[in-house]
């Protein structure tokens, strides 16, 4: 658990503090993504974490204790920091760059070199060809991954990261999130966070805390912030989408209904009795082997009467034939689907089998919802 | 081929200038190393201790070598001799070498640092192991440099009485002996050239493995 309590930190020869007075606390297993501005403070608070930075006033407690307690260079030992230029020692091999905290704690060489390749392989590098390898070899993602490990080594239970993933383009990026994602979920780690970039902060933070001029603007959940903004400046910092945003917070599976029902293609000509009497609004047509082949809203056939021909229904169904997501997928992207297909429903499938339907309506009841019930 | 002849029928006070030349290329440049790689690494910690340091530098650099030699003579303590040779030649060395371990460790990428000093490594673990490797292919410049001079200035060190290869000059020139002047110019200059191209295959050797590699 980190405690930030009343931090303030002046720099010399600036009239206005960094920070000001700010207060966050961190709980253990939980990432808390500082965001904000160029010249918000974030950083320096960040920094004030492992001392690099000495508060002007206010104490910062780990687990309780006042780090000023610690000696800095055993404090920073402790607790992992990745830094966006990665800083990686160009003259060390990449195991030997990972080793570096193993070997200020005096682990003896078996040991490390064992952590070394176990850590390799779960930033998804080959220890065979990567361990004697230098910096410059890598990739600008490879050097990122290895910069993790190596803040990853001693296994801190504490991880500071100060825009981790700010200096690969935008595909290396989402995939090391993604992967980071993976590894926390695992690894339940107490991360403090840095970033400029809010959407990074929606996808990485369990919390976020806004920072504005060294102040402490707004601290919640995403899905707080993105649904109670506390005020102009969050609001204009989020952006005009920020309800589209709100989407990428949420999966299909958890808002979908389960007022559908399956049809087949001999029942097509009884389909809105059929669904009339189990009171859905969507009907989902599967074949033999239950795979969804296309679907039928009891709005498209009230519209269009019930003069068709089983042919007829069949091709309308068909047009709804691409509207089906996995449950883990996101509002967001649903939603693009839903506009791309020009469709009301999509079929949300749990693998190959339909578990549940997901409208237009259902989103945007999500979307304007307050703290979205 | 008088010259030769020359070289020949003289070779025994010839190899003992040679030997007092080296001798004191030798002693000169390992106090000089001694005192000044500490004082490079002490002023890269201070900006302004920097700043003061290299500008005394620069200025004793300025001084011509024959007047610091004249200086240096009369000073009681030092007078005619080795003191006083040894003295300039480690006084000129101070540029060279100050200035080169400053800038090595000064150019060292910040955010090296940075992560180091975000991991828990101290200072002295930061110089020894990042710092100074990281600096060594400059530090080793201004030491290749700091060796070729001291070749030089210590040829004129001949006119404060030192019995070196500088002497063949100095001596040649006062009985306008054609050869003998010769012989002590060339030996000079090859000692200073064969010095600097040994120095510079070891200067490749001493650029960490990491920064010779690229990508590939």
């Amino acid at each position: 658990m980190i405690e930030l309590v009343n931090i303030t930190k002046k720099y010399a020869g600036q009239e206005e503090p960094a920070v000001k007075g700010l207060n966050l606390l961190v709980r253990d297993g939980e990432s808390c993504v500082l965001v904000g501005p160029s010249g918000c403070g974030k950083s320096t608070t960040l920094r004030m974490i492992n001392r690099l930075i000495e508060p002007t006033a206010g104490t910062v407690l780990i687990d309780g204790k006042d780090i000023r307690e610690t000696d800095p260079d055993r404090l920073r030992m402790g607790i992992g920091y990745v830094i966006q230029q990665i800083g990686l020692l160009p003259h060390r091999t990449v195991a030997e760059n990972i080793a570096i905290v193993p070997r200020l704690y005096g682990w003896p060489k078996d040991k490390i070199r064992e952590r070394t390749d176990e850590l390799l392989e779960l930033i998804g590098l080959d220890p065979e060809t990567t361990r004697h390898k230098y910096p410059a070899q890598l990739s600008g993602g490879q050097m990122q991954r290895v910069g993790v490990a190596r803040a990853m080594a001693v296994d801190p239970p504490i991880m500071l990261m100060d825009e981790p993933f700010g200096a690969v383009d935008p595909i290396a990026r989402n995939h090391l999130q993604d992967e980071f994602l993976r590894l926390q979920s695992v690894m339940r780690k107490t991360i403090c966070f840095v970033t400029h970039d809010i959407n990074e902060a929606i996808k990485m933070g369990d919390q976020i805390a806004i920072l504005d001029r060294g102040e402490l603007v707004q601290h919640g959940s995403p899905l707080e912030i993105l649904s109670n903004p506390a005020n102009d400046f969050v609001c204009d910092f989020i952006g005009y989408d920020r309800v589209v945003k709100k989407l990428s917070l949420c999966r299909a599976g958890s808002i979908s209904r389960k007022d559908f029902c399956l049809i087949r293609e001999s029942e097509l000509p009884a389909a809105a009795k059929k669904m009339e009497e189990q009171r859905a609004e969507v009907s989902f047509l599967v074949d033999g082997k239950g795979v969804p082949r296309g679907m039928l809203t009891a709005k498209w056939l009230k519209d269009n009467g019930s003069a068709f021909t089983p042919k007829e229904l069949k091709a309308l169904a068909s047009q709804g034939h691409k509207g089906f997501i996995q449950e883990d997928t996101l509002l967001r992207d649903a939603l693009s689907l839903l506009l791309e297909l020009d469709l009301d429903y999509l079929g949300v499938l749990k693998g190959e089998t339909l578990c549940g339907a997901v409208s237009m309506a259902d989103i945007r009841q999500y979307a304007s919802g307050k703290e979205g019930d | 081929m008088s010259t030769i002849s020359f070289f020949m029928d003289n070779i025994a006070f010839i190899s003992k200038y040679a030997a007092a030349h080296f001798s004191l290329i030798f002693t000169a440049v390992i106090i000089s190393l001694l005192l000044w790689l500490p004082v490079g690494v002490l002023v890269s910690r201070s900006e302004r201790l920097a700043n003061a340091v290299l500008g005394i530098a620069n200025t004793l650099y300025c001084i011509p070598s024959l007047a610091l030699f004249s200086f240096l003579v009369t000073i009681p303590a030092f007078g005619l001799g080795r003191k006083s040779a040894l003295l300039a030649l480690v006084i000129y060395a101070m540029m060279p070498l100050v200035r080169n371990v400053y800038q090595g460790i000064k150019v060292v990428d910040k955010n090296v640092i940075e992560a180091a000093r975000g991991m828990g490594m101290n200072s002295w673990r930061i110089l020894r192991e990042i710092q100074l490797p990281l600096a060594a292919p400059v530090i080793f410049a201004g030491f290749r440099i700091t060796v070729v001079m001291t070749t030089g200035v210590a040829a004129i060190a001949a006119f404060i009485g030192e019995k070196n290869l500088g002497r063949l000059i100095t001596v040649g020139m006062n009985g306008y002996n054609v050869d003998m002047i010769v012989t002590g110019a060339l030996l000079i200059s090859l000692i200073a050239i064969l010095l600097d191209t040994i120095l510079g295959f070891f200067e490749r050797l001493i650029i960490p493995r990491g920064l010779r590699i690229h990508r590939g």
